[in-house]
């Protein structure tokens, strides 16, 4: 009972403070904890189970008005989402992808590299089917990372070793196209930029980017760098303008031990800037690492899987040497999220940002928690 | 075959009132007579006539049930009992008796005095159907007659809220009403025992939304009144006299001073003397943390919370008012609310649903310029929030009531069957039981399979018991007995000897003879002994006796020979059995009947 009161306690200190530090906050509880939250339409998101061993649950969720209304915020008093569509899967969802302008998903987990593809809502009811399997080239252990198309087309691109890397058409379930080379480093990170280029980053932190008209074996990868052995990296790009202008993407990279590498790869040879965050990796499991550009707030980057908390960072300052930056914001409420006894070792396993509002973000824990929240800017304010 | 069965009140899909019939062992009762909130006419009522066309509700049903005071639950109540018409007992708990004539009465003034509507209940209906009432307390079992009873479990999510089994012999039924899983600030979290109703009832849009925490809805309402009087803005709460007032009231106080809010809030005079009344039934409702806090309290004495008067609405500077009516329809809050309008610093916040018709209405759904009485016109400048504080269960909160109560099956209401089937596999897939969902207006029939308690004889019992092993419930093994029913109540199983001594009865012996003729040259005594012998080698495993008297005996078949009379070779065996040892006796026969085996001397 000591204990119940002393988690009230503090559960009420984190609301008062969050008065000063959030104009919006919402906190969830899922059934399970989800390592994926992926956007299937403007007033939608999925999130998915990722035990092994058990059964897993796909859900659509609806946002609650309050979160998509563009005006006359204060008159919605809806603030909670919606399941609309649910489905089951055998095997942990690791990575989840929408096929946009369709109602289907693909995704991909352990125990191998294949990939299911899912129907949302078939025959307008509520469930959300198992369609079929695409199989990589190469069968391996590793489940497989996925990119889709952000104009829609039907195909998707997966690989969980560079070397087994392919696009693979949906309509007709054959791969269209395959990467030549026998590199075996694993993909940490892949991004479809238009149908005929696309970013891959690997684990060890090599940076390609693929122009899928040019044949020939894969390049060398874009940029040199700094060396620490058994460091994982992931990406993240910045929001994409228009297909033509695929190659003046920014890519944030995040290594596990902190450092992040900012390129435009117009001139991908060196780095834009770098920084050292202030950041220890307290998870064992890299694959939650996550680095995202904001969608509509200027050179703001946000990253999580490290801990309970998420960051997010001002890039505009920060230059081309290695130096130790400080976070814009920083979210610690899944470590303080009413959960389970053992809240206070909540990871955070996902975040992504709201398309439109400048400051809002989903985020999801290892503790079942997911909130959304909009940060305020204390530089702003004052 | 023993049916429940159970048939939401109410037309398509609409979900805004509760109105469930059940039908179970031969009794009927109504769970909820709510009011739906968004009709102006007779659609807001439940449709009775699915009960009966013309007549009064009493002989049709056995009672009536009603989980808590929110006017979607019990709205609808006085109408049923005075204008329909029903006399018979009306079951809540006591808050809920307390609490539900106050929001009728509100209710009622808004809609006939301001909105001059004719078919509606009057204040003496309410009166009339609360003397009808039969409060109950947590976990006491009630008998409604000989056979139907009833008992209520704590729901949290308001005052007085209830879930209730109702039983009738070994069938029951588990209504959940409006429940919540989490426990707050001044409610604890609902609970059932592992009572395994055969249908657990509840509603279908719980089980598909993932609810925001009470904290940030608390988090919302702070910040907005922070922010507000910040700015030296005045914040208006209409609030009806009971409920969230009270809520509000305590949360405010509770943050005051970490908040460093320096403004007054004041409490209007009319909601005191209720709020008195009501904090007695909240003690002991509530959980552990308000009672340690509250109960040295003088009933409603706040630090920092005072009594409203009116000339204070003009005082200049930050202040935070709660006041009734809560739907801005008239009274003291229209009166606040008219000063207060015009000030773009100021803010109302409408903490719950607003009928048609009313200010509170107009303005949650934008208006901005508003005609009041003597064609004047009002600007609204100031800001307007809606924010909804209800305590509901969700998708985790039912899967963890079904596992506390382990139903047979579950049923849920106010849903649409062809937009719940992910619903309906989930918890089929992990529970291993029945989803069902009725569309309002249909009827769900539940098949159950109840058990029937029989009393054994101990006599009979050490019988069984000297057989061998005690069954096991994997494998039940078959027994021998006479069942008494007596008067219709009491079941017996006896043995048999027991119940002829009871009845009065003499017992009956049946025997079976059988006429076999075999060819034989032997004497008849010598006939006999190649039977005997034939038998022993044949019959290996039963008891095979030759008696002086010159009969063999198998077991207790009795085997005579003579010779027929006309042909001394020819030999009639004369095959006895009784019923018990029907088998054997008619293997016998066939046995014989394919003659002796040939003796060599």
């Amino acid at each position: 009972m000591e204990e119940d009161a002393l988690k009230e306690d503090e559960l009420d200190d984190w609301l008062i403070e969050s008065i000063k530090l959030y104009s919006d906050l919402h906190v969830f509880e899922l059934q399970e904890t989800t390592q994926v939250i992926e956007w299937t339409g403007e007033k939608s998101i999925c999130v998915a189970g990722s035990k092994s061993g058990s059964r897993n649950e796909i859900l659509e969720l609806a946002l609650p008005q309050r979160l998509y209304s563009k005006q006359n915020q204060g008159l919605c008093p809806e603030r909670d989402f919606k399941v609309v569509h649910g489905g089951f899967s055998d095997r942990p969802i690791s990575c989840l992808k929408h096929i946009r302008g369709t109602r289907i998903l693909v995704s991909s987990g352990p125990p191998d590299s294949s990939l299911q593809l899912w129907q949302i809502g078939a025959d307008d009811s509520d469930v959300i089917k198992p369609l079929h399997c695409i199989h990589n080239k190469e069968h391996t252990k590793k489940w497989s990372r996925i990119a889709t198309s952000a104009s829609g087309s039907p195909c998707v691109l997966h690989g969980s070793e560079v070397k087994d890397i392919q696009v693979t058409d949906l309509e007709s379930k054959k791969a269209i196209y395959s990467l030549d080379t026998d590199n075996a480093d694993s993909v940490s990170s892949l991004e479809l930029l238009s149908k005929d280029e696309f970013l891959l980053c690997s684990g060890r932190g090599h940076l390609w980017l693929v122009d899928m008209r040019q044949p020939g074996s894969l390049a060398t990868p874009c940029t040199v760098l700094p060396q620490g052995e058994g460091l994982h990296w992931c990406m993240g790009i910045r929001n994409r303008l228009s297909e033509s202008d695929a190659a003046s993407s920014r890519v944030a990279r995040l290594s596990s031990s902190g450092h992040v590498l900012v390129t435009d790869m117009r001139d991908a040879r060196s780095p834009l800037c770098q920084a050292k965050l202030n950041l220890s990796c307290e998870s064992s499991d890299y694959n939650i690492m996550t680095v995202t550009w904001a969608p509509a707030f200027d050179d703001c980057l946000a990253v999580s899987g490290f801990n309970g908390k998420v960051h997010i960072y001002n890039t505009k300052s920060w230059i081309p040497a290695f130096t130790e930056e400080e976070p814009l914001f920083i979210h610690k409420g899944h470590a303080i999220a009413e959960g389970p006894d053992d809240w206070r070792s909540a990871v955070v396993t996902t975040h992504v940002w709201h398309p439109w509002k400048p400051r809002t973000l989903l985020s999801a824990a290892t503790n079942g928690s997911l909130h959304v929240w909009d940060w305020i800017d204390q530089k702003m304010e004052s | 075959m023993p049916q429940i069965q159970v048939t939401p009140l109410g037309a398509g899909q609409d979900v805004g009132r509760s109105c469930i019939l059940v039908s179970i062992g031969g009794k009927n009762v109504m769970l909820d007579c709510g009011m739906h909130m968004g009709y102006n006419d007779d659609r807001r009522f439940p449709d009775f006539s699915y009960i009966t066309q013309n007549s009064r509700l009493t002989e049709f049903l056995d009672c009536v049930i009603i989980s808590h005071f929110h006017l979607d639950h019990c709205g609808a109540l006085p109408y049923m009992s005075e204008m329909v018409g029903f006399d018979g007992p009306i079951y809540m708990t006591h808050p809920t008796k307390a609490i539900c004539p106050i929001l009728l009465e509100d209710y009622r003034k808004i809609t006939v005095d301001k909105k001059g509507e004719t078919n509606f209940f009057t204040s003496q209906m309410i009166k009339d159907c609360m003397k009808k009432v039969v409060a109950v307390n947590l976990l006491q079992t009630v008998q409604v007659d000989d056979e139907l009873e009833i008992k209520a479990y704590y729901a949290g999510h308001v005052l007085g809220a209830a879930m209730f089994q109702i039983k009738v012999g070994l069938e029951s039924v588990v209504y959940t009403g409006d429940y919540n899983m989490t426990p707050d600030r001044h409610l604890g979290a609902a609970w059932i025992d592992k009572c395994r109703p055969d249908i657990l009832i509840s509603e279908s849009t719980y089980a598909t939304t993932i609810r925001d925490s009470k904290r940030c809805r608390e988090r919302d309402f702070l910040k907005k009144v922070h922010e507000t009087v910040e700015r030296g803005g005045k914040v208006l709460i209409p609030v009806f006299a009971l409920g969230r007032a009270q809520e509000l009231c305590i949360l405010l106080e509770t943050f005051w001073d970490r908040m460093n809010l320096k403004a007054p809030i004041y409490f209007s005079t009319g909601l005191t003397e209720k709020a008195n009344h009501y904090y007695k039934l909240f003690i002991t409702w509530t959980n552990q943390k308000i009672r340690k806090t509250f109960v040295q309290r003088n009933m409603f004495e706040f630090k920092h919370i005072k009594a409203f008067d009116r000339s204070y609405a003009d005082n200049p500077g930050p202040m935070v008012v709660f006041a009734t009516p809560g739907m801005l329809h008239a009274g003291q809050s229209l009166h606040i609310f008219k000063k207060w309008a015009g000030n773009e610093k100021n803010m109302v916040i409408m903490p719950g649903y607003c009928v048609q018709g009313t200010v509170g209405h107009k303005i949650l759904s934008g208006q901005k310029k508003l005609e009041m009485e003597g064609r004047q016109t009002l600007e609204v400048k100031m800001q307007v929030e809606y924010m909804s504080f209800s305590a509901h269960a969700d998708a985790k909160g039912i899967m963890q009531l079904i596992r506390m109560a382990e139903p047979r099956s579950v049923l849920l209401v106010h849903g649409e069957a062809k937009k719940m089937e992910f619903l309906k596999q989930k918890i089929e897939q992990e529970f291993n039981i029945n989803c069902f969902m009725p569309a309002n207006g249909e009827t769900a029939t539940t098949v159950t399979n109840p058990s029937v308690p029989v009393d054994i004889a101990l006599s009979l019992l050490k019988r069984e018991a000297a057989l061998g092993p005690l069954p096991d419930p994997k494998k039940p093994r078959t027994m021998h007995g006479t069942l008494i029913m007596k008067d219709n109540q009491s079941l017996r199983l006896v043995a048999p000897e027991q119940a002829l001594k009871e009845l009065g009865l003499s017992e009956h012996q049946l025997r079976f003879t059988c006429r076999v003729q075999v060819q034989n040259p032997q004497s008849e005594q010598d006939t006999l002994n190649t039977i005997y012998s034939h038998l022993k080698s044949v019959l290996k495993e039963h008891s095979i006796q030759h008696l002086p008297d010159g009969t063999v005996m198998v077991e207790s078949i009795l085997i005579k020979v003579s010779a027929a009379a006309e042909e001394p070779s020819t030999k009639i065996l004369l095959v006895s059995w009784s019923y018990q040892d029907e088998e054997l006796g008619g293997y016998l026969c066939t046995l014989l009947r394919k003659g002796l085996p040939q003796s060599t001397g």
